[in-house]
């Protein structure tokens, strides 16, 4: 039956405290518990659910009182890093500081470090006191090889190893890891350090002959590629093109003469001035101010 | 002088700042779509349709006086800031083709048709196109009530066939075919096709030839994206509708006889900062160079006399209730708050 098994389940369990339904069912209603197989029915404690095991309509599972925080049995010379071994967010009951973070509602003060999220949401570096990098460093040193004992000054250095190469990292808070700065990548060389003169020409030589040469990729640059804007061959000069040759402004005449003559034209130029600027700069009231006389020259209006 | 009656075709650089009257008939035939919304409410309220005049329609109509009709189209762009009056330009200089004759093509906005459209048919005469039915049926009913005059006297100068029964013949005035649009809803966006390709190729011609007017607002929501999906949810690029496909066309100057009067919007663009207002902003890349060579009309806030023109007119009309916007320090304040922009000032004025 229904109650039998509910009894014999918490038996079983051997909890002390189950408050199923309100009701104390350990001793309900009084009655002289036999640890027998059979026992009496029950079935009025159910009040008519289907028994779900230790579930219940509300999973009232029974569950044991959380202890006292561990900040109460922390000793002040204890060993943080195995409080805070790795990273891992804010637990309250583990950090024996009274923080308070937030915003105070109605002239109160933010609210304490119990129960608030807004402690768990930020990145800490309870795992990074100087005394947790010391023991790094230290598990590291194995790895490590000696500092060059003959390179002890700044100056022998700089004459060992004259070029210099400087990355940045940065941290911050975000939702994204990358930060664009950090793609900036400084190389130094102090001209006056460098000796071989001629290996330096030689190199410059190299590189600008490296220069010229074309790779088979290079010819697959698209308009997209390109730097900047540049107007011949662009769908704009074909545009205008088309408009003039259609408008008969040049005349008689068919195919590079016409073309020539009109892209020799003073308005022509102008217009494309116009709009290499536009595409190149960005766009402005000048500019666009610029662009609109030009057109109404070109067009003739 | 607050008030002129002279019809957009006489007004000249004299009337600047003054209110000129629509006639009333106008609404219902020039206007059935074109107005903005809250225009319309004025037009309402004040039981009569008046609008400034000012220097960028000015410019436009006397560019369109003096065009030359043989060369290709000229297109003009109006961009400024938002709520500067350029969809209300735009309707002046509509209002002038109108009078003048022309045969008026107004697209009230460009980017009802690539938002929000919940059919979308697969094109019957071009395999990868999406027709919108419901967006060119109303399209076209609006278009009808515009030129009634001229749908009788167009004929076409192709057959159409449109199913394996139904053809329009050669010969047939251009009325049939836009009713025919209009009945037959799955057809609709194929016959916006054919009305604009008939149109094009006839407007500059000698014979009966008429002037062509392609106004259309918002015109950057034709480049760019949209927001309307495949079956397949992968988005839809505005060149695969059929509208925006032959609207595009139309835009192009290789046809003459006509003008392109063309408005930038930011509200209701998509994907596109609300601060963005320039040409190649809005326009993109793409349609920049499809829309180059063009003439940019920058439309800018009210000035100092448009201002007070605006402001005497909603006094003469008693919009403003309040007292203390009648005084001199109301004006002050109002010019602060609005800082002379056309739509701000409405609706600060409503208020009041």
């Amino acid at each position: 039956m229904a109650a039998h098994t509910l009894k014999k389940s918490i038996w079983s369990l051997g909890r002390i405290h189950c408050h199923i339904y309100g009701v104390n069912v350990r001793n309900p209603l009084n009655r002289a518990t036999y640890a027998t197989a059979l026992s009496t029915n029950h079935s009025s404690q159910n009040k008519g659910f289907p028994d779900r095991g230790n579930k219940g309509p509300f999973n009232r599972r029974s569950r044991r009182e959380a202890g006292d925080p561990r900040t109460d049995r922390m000793p002040v010379d204890q060993d943080w890093t195995t409080v805070y071994p790795t990273a891992t967010p804010f637990r309250q009951g583990s950090v024996p500081l009274p923080v308070r973070m937030g915003f105070p509602v109605k002239k109160g003060v933010p609210p304490e470090k119990k129960g608030n999220l807004e402690l768990i949401k930020i990145p800490n570096f309870l795992h990074l006191t100087p005394l947790a990098i010391k023991k790094h460093c230290e598990a590291l040193k194995p790895f490590c090889t000696e500092w060059p004992s003959a390179l002890d000054t700044g100056a022998k250095c700089d004459e060992h190893f004259p070029v210099k190469v400087e990355c940045k990292d940065y941290v911050s808070a975000g939702t994204s890891l990358r930060n664009p700065s950090a793609r900036i990548v400084h190389l130094r060389v102090s001209l006056s350090a460098c000796v071989n003169y001629d290996y330096a020409m030689y190199l410059l030589t190299v590189l600008y002959h490296e220069s010229w040469k074309m790779e088979a990729w290079e010819s697959e640059k698209t308009v997209a590629d390109m730097e900047e804007y540049s107007w011949e061959d662009s769908p704009s000069q074909k545009n205008i093109m088309s408009t003039l040759v259609r408008m008969q402004v040049a005349g008689e005449g068919e195919g590079e003469a016409v073309r020539e003559e009109l892209l020799g034209r003073p308005e022509v130029q102008e217009y494309r001035d116009s709009v290499t600027r536009l595409k190149n700069e960005g766009e402005s009231e000048s500019s666009m101010h610029q662009y609109r006389d030009a057109v109404k020259k070109v067009l003739n209006l | 002088m607050l008030y002129t009656c002279l019809l957009p075709a006489c007004q000249s650089e004299q009337h600047l700042g003054q209110y000129y009257t629509v006639p009333p008939s106008h609404f219902h035939t020039v206007f059935p779509h074109g107005l903005p919304p809250r225009y319309q409410q004025q037009v309402k309220t004040f039981n009569e349709g008046c609008v400034m005049v000012r220097q960028p329609a000015l410019e436009l109509i006397s560019h369109l006086k003096r065009a030359d009709y043989s060369k290709p189209t000229l297109r003009y762009l109006l961009y400024g800031v938002k709520g500067s009056g350029k969809t209300m330009s735009l309707c002046h200089t509509v209002h002038y083709c109108s009078t003048q004759g022309w045969l008026v093509l107004h697209i009230p906005d460009a980017h009802l048709w690539v938002k929000n459209c919940k059919e979308l048919l697969p094109s019957s005469y071009h395999a990868s196109r999406f027709d919108q039915p419901i967006q060119a049926s109303n399209w076209l009913r609006n278009f009808r009530t515009t030129n009634e005059h001229f749908l009788s006297k167009i004929k076409l100068r192709q057959r159409y066939v449109w199913t394996k029964r139904e053809s329009t013949e050669e010969g047939r005035p251009l009325g049939e075919l836009v009713d025919m649009g209009v009945s037959r809803v799955k057809s609709s966006s194929d016959v916006v096709g054919a009305v604009l390709k008939e149109l094009r190729l006839q407007a500059g011609g000698t014979e009966g030839g008429f002037r062509l007017a392609v106004a259309v607002d918002g015109v950057n929501g034709l480049w760019g994206r949209t927001t309307l999906k495949k079956e397949d949810k992968s988005p839809v690029a505005p060149e695969e509708l059929t509208l925006v496909h032959n609207l595009r066309k139309m835009i192009n100057n290789d046809w003459c006889g006509g003008a392109v009067i063309a408005t930038l919007s930011q509200t209701g663009s998509l994907y596109a900062p609300s601060s963005a207002y320039l040409p190649q902003e809005l326009l993109g890349e793409e349609g920049f160079d499809s829309m180059d060579p063009f003439v940019p009309v920058p439309v800018s806030l009210y000035s100092e006399k448009e201002f007070e023109s605006c402001y005497l007119y909603y006094l003469d009309r008693h919009w403003l209730q309040h007292p203390h916007s009648q005084t001199e320090e109301g004006k002050k304040e109002l010019i602060f708050l609005s800082n002379r922009n056309p739509s701000v000032l409405e609706r600060l004025c409503a208020f009041l």
